[in-house]
């Protein structure tokens, strides 16, 4: 294997070279190598490539992932939707001056709130910048968020309140491997993001691996024989773990003493708080027996500085951050590390396990509804006027706050709600929670327009399709799991006449009479966001194209040219106002839709290795779909047998949302009082049809992942009344 | 609306907290006769034990202008026709709704000796309050045995805290069995060994009946059999008493406690409401914690969303059976697991068709019995069995149906079960899957090495199998080895396994 540049040119590579890249799919963002095959049935050959974070290593996924570049059904082409339900081919000139118009004819008639926009945590940081910027000045619309906000939204919201910055790990990925302990709540890398596991090995080599997670999943499989310690609480209990772990943390003594009083504030409430959740009665409520929570408060205790310890990391995912108490289990794990003494001290750490590709620098540029570029508020005017002096607009022009993703994907077509949706890199119709109330919802609108490379449950459902770029065919960067910024290489060049969403954002620009400030060359794009987000809580100003090509590796901040990154944050203090971690008591409250006689089992969700997100991916690779061809539910034998289920039989479930029809997967990996199922698919088996769209007040997340169920096998259909 | 609420325990604090956390308007005047913050009163046998420090025993109480908070202030008397309350320093409280949240007394038996006109004989306590918990330690260093009378749940806790300080502990009882309202026979045995083997004596059906002492402290207990032992201390958890003297003053209606009815209101007057253990709601009190909060909880949110001022019944599901998911009682001692919900013990069957179905397993200290009513959970005892007792307990306080045969419950945890041992590779099929990342079969893994694979690294480059987490990379590697032994004329180079570096590096 020829070893690639870091500093390949930027354009499509000649036949034979060798690009450097990284994964299309999730936050762990994988070194690759893609070589050009000119003359394969793919056009680049994928390989692993030497990295901090994958080590080489790939996932299956990732070893397949040419194949979405040649999905049979790839839109190569702008679509149009006919007035008899099918699409036809269309030329970009046509399809834009299209959607230019409707969008100004709606503005006109009911206002420019009328237009909202969707992106997603797969697009560039380029992307996600120009879609945030396009909104708030050409649109000139509130109403832009983005599907992070089922994926971040309430590890960030915590991380903000407490730390007063939210980025990701605050640590690089492979000090994980010094401590003597790791605590994980509600993730399952083993499956999501395989090579993370590599930086498991020197907890588990001390035994010192936690996992938290109702089922008995893959990474929790990592905590066997000896290597740590596996807790299977009930679904949305999480949190009571966390409180009388930290508890038993107070009660015996262990906490560290001087960093609470030295470097925290509002430790006194979360103490008292906390004295309501002794072991015994946390069993009650959790279902692990008291003695294991101590054992495992003891385990991470000792695994603590203060304490002499090799030093603890606690992580998060989406397990117990996807709840309607999101935010405040994340809060609750926050204050366990601070207890602890373990944030912003090197070797020891709190993070949340970011999910998507791009999920942190999503997160980061303005494509959510209440931000600006460099994570900065939008409802704060010293930040209104520093993006707005790099917008060259007016501060006064730049809309307010808008609305999170469910409350504006509910709103469309309704009174006073948009009637116009722009989708980028999202499948919300099968990503949403409660799917079949969002597909009524993109049913009420007047238009809707979806930038995607292959055709989407969402897409399929559009006005106008336009084809986009992906992964090998296009230049950016994307901020990984843990803040470090990395550059996207583009290897060879897109079929058809598919483009990148920063020409077509120029292009819309344009058409609606903006004709500066929409470039569709990345670098220039990196260029004004580094701008942009200067001075703010992710400040990239100090990181340019060259940096990254000469093969520097930078996790922001980075506030100048010679500034050469962060790779641990907090060790000096906190970016708070008296540079503290604000402590903040939180307590458990049950489910919003809770198990009742009528639905008297859990329903959790999650994924499985071969399939990313919706699938709309990893459904078209030949290989992941043979592996992982269809949804299904998992069910322990003892709740099999009392409702006379059996092996790969078809099962209806039913909530107080919809139905789902999946085959059976016996196990008894899953507890008898909950069964399983993965999201990635679309139609009668689609796991989003049944989950809950309640949210978090804070963070406005839902709850995906806990709700009560009915299951039955198909021949015998039951009703659920709403709880 | 002005509320004053009598008692800043548990039950009376999380009331307060949850009441001014709810309602903007609500102004409260809390009174509290111990001078200490409000604290976990649960934990006071952990602290006794040593197992829990007593400063993170503080509760949270709520520290905003609308909660005016009198420690050390007991309440004197309740002018119901005035509406207010008199303290015991003189102060007028009036009120619009008044809270009795005064909990319960320590019961002190009747014990010649036992006290004197100053208090109890020095040696001799119950434990109730933190003092009492102070007072308790204070005594271990000094103290080389104890007896603890009463072998409830505080009893047990109690008993085997001290025991574990390293004091020799008699635990006397009544009753012919321990914990008799909640354990039958066969589990009272089971326990009794459990405690036997952590340093607690049991002697039962006899009492305490004369405290003896020497230079004014306590020295030796005389038994009603007659029966001396010499102690250094003596701990009476005798049950408790709902302190209702407040309420019987101002003419409410009491019997065991303070009477109210399913809204949590006196049937006397619709002002006046009583939580936690001073009060006798139509289901009986239960002396819980847990009670007392889903008192608390309910009252709050009856008050915050009808404005009427009765709390709605308790959830309908307590039905027939008796189901009251607050109900588990769980003994927090280190070393001996006893936990009981709904019916447990000996119960009448009444009209109901039950299963109970037990396992009895006394030379490894360890009983399970779970009843059964209509695919329901309505009763369990366990002793000895951690797993099972965290998920009955979870599983009854949600009223999760059961098992189609209940057996289930106890034969086997409903979590957690074993995994079957790892496959040696020779007894994998072909089409196992050994690298769960990749999709990668022991087929294709012996197939790449039958076609000159001779590394692991090789294997990883044919196939991917141990590119992703790397951990069957141990179980390619014996794959090698296997084929190497069966093909002796085939390279291997199953040293290079350890090799940190994946394929495509």
């Amino acid at each position: 294997m020829s070893a690639p540049a870091e500093s390949a040119s930027p354009g499509a590579t000649a036949p034979g070279d060798a690009v450097a890249t990284h994964c299309p799919y999730c936050a762990l963002q994988c070194a690759q190598t893609l070589t050009r095959t000119p003359d394969g049935r793919l056009p680049v050959e994928v390989d692993g490539r030497e990295f901090p974070t994958n080590r080489g290593g790939l996932c299956q996924k990732g070893w397949t992932s040419a194949e979405v570049l040649r999905a049979a059904d790839r839109v190569t082409t702008p679509l149009i939707r006919t007035t008899d339900g099918g699409f036809r081919e269309a030329e970009w000139a046509e399809a834009l001056d299209l959607v230019a118009d409707r969008l100004t004819t709606l503005q006109e008639a009911h206002g420019r709130e009328t237009v909202a926009v969707f992106g997603g945590g797969g697009l560039t940081n380029e992307k996600a910048y120009a879609l945030g910027k396009f909104t708030r000045t050409v649109l000139r619309t509130p109403y832009i968020d983005y599907n992070g906000r089922f994926c971040m939204s309430s590890a960030a919201a915590a991380s903000n309140r407490a730390f007063g910055m939210d980025r990701g790990l605050g640590f690089p990925l492979a000090d994980l491997g010094g401590a003597d302990a790791v605590l994980i709540l509600g993730s399952n890398m083993g499956v999501t993001m395989p090579p993370f596991v590599q930086h498991l090995a020197g907890a588990r080599e001390r035994g010192g691996l936690v996992v938290v997670d109702p089922r008995e999943t893959v990474t929790a499989r990592l905590a066997s024989d000896g290597q740590g310690i596996h807790l299977a609480p009930v679904p949305g209990t999480d949190m009571v773990v966390l409180l009388a772990i930290t508890h038993v943390v107070l009660a015996e003594g262990l906490a560290d003493v001087d960093y609470l009083e030295e470097r925290t504030h509002g430790f006194d409430a979360v103490r008292r708080s906390v004295a309501s959740w002794w072991p015994e009665r946390a069993e009650t409520v959790c279902g692990i027996p008291a003695d294991e929570l101590r054992r495992t408060a003891r385990l991470l205790a000792a695994a603590s500085p203060s304490k002499g310890g090799r030093g603890a990391y606690v992580l998060t995912g989406r397990g117990v951050e996807q709840m309607t108490q999101g935010t405040a289990c994340v809060t609750a794990a926050i204050n366990l590390s601070l207890v602890l003494g373990l944030v912003g001290r090197e070797g020891s750490g709190f993070g949340p396990v970011t999910g998507q590709g791009n999920g942190q620098g999503g997160r980061e540029h303005g494509q959510k509804s209440d931000q600006l570029p460099g994570y900065r508020s939008i409802s704060d005017p010293a930040a209104r006027a520093h993006v707005a002096g790099v917008w060259g607009v007016a501060p006064e022009s730049l809309p307010g706050p808008g609305v999170p993703a469910v409350r504006l994907l509910a709103s469309l077509g309704r009174e006073g709600g948009p009637r116009a949706l722009l989708v980028h890199g999202s499948n919300v119709v099968v990503s949403a929670p409660n799917a079949d109330a969002v597909r009524e919802s993109l049913s009420r609108l007047d238009l809707l327009v979806v930038c995607d490379m292959v055709p989407s449950e969402t897409a399929l459902l559009a006005d106008v399709i336009l084809p986009v770029t992906q992964w090998a065919e296009e230049d950016g960067t994307m901020t990984n799991l843990e803040g470090r910024v990395l550059r996207r290489r583009k290897a060879v060049d897109a079929p058809g006449s598919a483009r990148s969403e920063l020409w077509i954002l120029g292009e819309l620009a344009r058409r609606l009479g903006v004709s500066e400030g929409f470039p569709d060359d990345p670098r220039a794009v990196f260029a004004e966001l580094a701008r942009a987000s200067a001075g703010g809580v992710a400040d990239y100003s100090g990181i340019d194209y060259d940096r990254l090509d000469a093969g520097e590796q930078i996790q922001w901040p980075c506030p100048s040219a010679d500034h050469p990154g962060t790779p641990r944050v907090f060790l000096e203090g906190f970016p708070t106002p008296d540079g503290r971690a604000r402590m903040t008591a939180v307590d458990h409250h049950a489910p919003d839709d809770d198990v009742r006689a009528d639905a008297p089992t859990y329903l959790v969700t999650g994924r499985v290795l071969q399939h990313y997100q919706s699938g709309a991916q990893t459904r078209r690779v030949p290989e992941l779909s043979a592996a992982q061809p269809e949804p299904f539910v998992e069910v322990h034998p003892l709740l099999a047998e009392r409702i006379g289920l059996t092996e790969g039989e078809d099962a209806v479930l039913t909530t107080a949302r919809g139905t789902a029809t999946v085959s059976v997967r016996l196990t008894e990996s899953v507890r008898p009082d909950t069964v399983f199922m993965a999201f990635h698919w679309a139609g009668a088996g689609s796991a989003n049809r049944l989950t809950n769209d309640a949210t978090d007040p804070i963070s406005g997340m839902p709850e995906f992942k806990v709700t009560a169920v009915a299951i039955a096998p198909a021949r015998v259909p039951v009703e659920v009344t709403a709880p | 609306m002005k509320v004053v609420v009598i008692g800043h325990g548990m039950v009376g604090s999380r009331f307060v907290d949850d009441l001014v956390g709810r309602d903007p308007h609500a102004e409260v005047t809390v009174l509290g006769k111990e001078r200490h913050e409000p604290y976990n009163r649960v934990l006071l046998s952990s602290v006794v034990s040593g197992r829990t420090e007593p400063g993170s025993l503080a509760l949270p109480s709520a520290p905003t202008a609308r909660v005016r908070v009198l420690r050390g202030v007991s309440a004197a008397s309740i002018d119901r026709d005035a509406r207010e309350v008199v303290d015991s320093a003189g102060e007028h409280h009036p009120y619009e709704r008044l809270v009795l949240a005064t909990g319960s007394q320590a019961r002190v038996p009747g014990i010649q000796g036992v006290a004197n006109d100053r208090g109890l004989l020095p040696g001799v306590s119950v434990l109730k309050d933190l003092d009492d918990a102070h007072r308790i330690l204070a005594g271990i260093p000094q103290a080389r045995r104890a007896v603890v009378l009463g072998a409830g749940v505080l009893g047990l806790e109690v008993a085997t805290g001290l025991a574990s300080q390293g004091l020799a502990v008699t635990l006397v009882h009544h009753h012919g069995r321990l914990m008799e309202r909640q354990l039958g026979e066969a589990a009272a045995q089971v326990t009794t060994g459990s405690l036997r083997k952590l340093g607690v004596t049991v002697i039962t059906e006899t009492s305490v009946a004369h405290a003896l002492d020497r230079r004014g402290a306590l020295s030796a207990v005389r038994l009603t059999d007659g029966t001396e032992m010499l102690t250094d201390m003596l701990v009476m958890c005798a049950g408790t008493i709902p302190d209702t003297a407040l309420a019987r003053a101002a003419g409410l209606p009491c019997e065991r406690g303070v009477v109210v009815g399913a809204d949590l209101a006196s049937p006397a007057d619709a002002r006046v409401f009583a939580i936690g253990d001073c009060a006798q709601p139509p289901e009986g009190g239960t002396g819980l914690v847990a009670q007392g909060w889903e008192q608390a909880t309910r009252l709050v949110d009856s008050w915050a969303s009808t404005g009427t001022s009765g709390a709605d019944a308790p959830p309908e599901e307590r039905d027939a059976d008796g189901l009251d998911p607050t109900n588990v009682v769980r003994v927090k001692a280190a070393g001996l697991d006893v936990v009981t919900m709904g019916l447990s013990g000996k119960f009448e069957h009444g009209e109901r068709e039950l299963r109970a179905v037990r396992m009895s397993d006394p030379a490894i200290g360890r009983f399970v019995e779970v009843v059964v009513s209509h695919g329901l959970l309505v009763g369990a005892t366990v002793v000895g069995d951690k797993q099972a007792a965290s998920e009955l307990s979870a599983m009854y306080t949600r009223m999760l149906p059961v098992p189609a045969d209940p057996a289930h419950l106890i034969i086997r945890p409903l979590a957690g079960a074993a995994r079957p041992a790892a496959t040696a590779v020779a007894d994998m099929g072909d089409d196992h899957t050994v690298c769960q990342c990749n999709s990668v079969s022991k087929g294709r893994i012996v197939a790449a090495v039958g076609d000159g694979c001779a590394s692991v690294d090789d294997v990883a480059k044919a196939t991917r199998a141990g590119t992703g987490c790397g951990d069957c990379r141990s179980v390619v590697a014996a794959l090698i080895a296997v084929s190497a032994s069966e093909n002796p004329g085939s390279p291997s180079h199953d040293d290079e396994m350890s090799a940190p570096a994946l394929a495509g590096a």
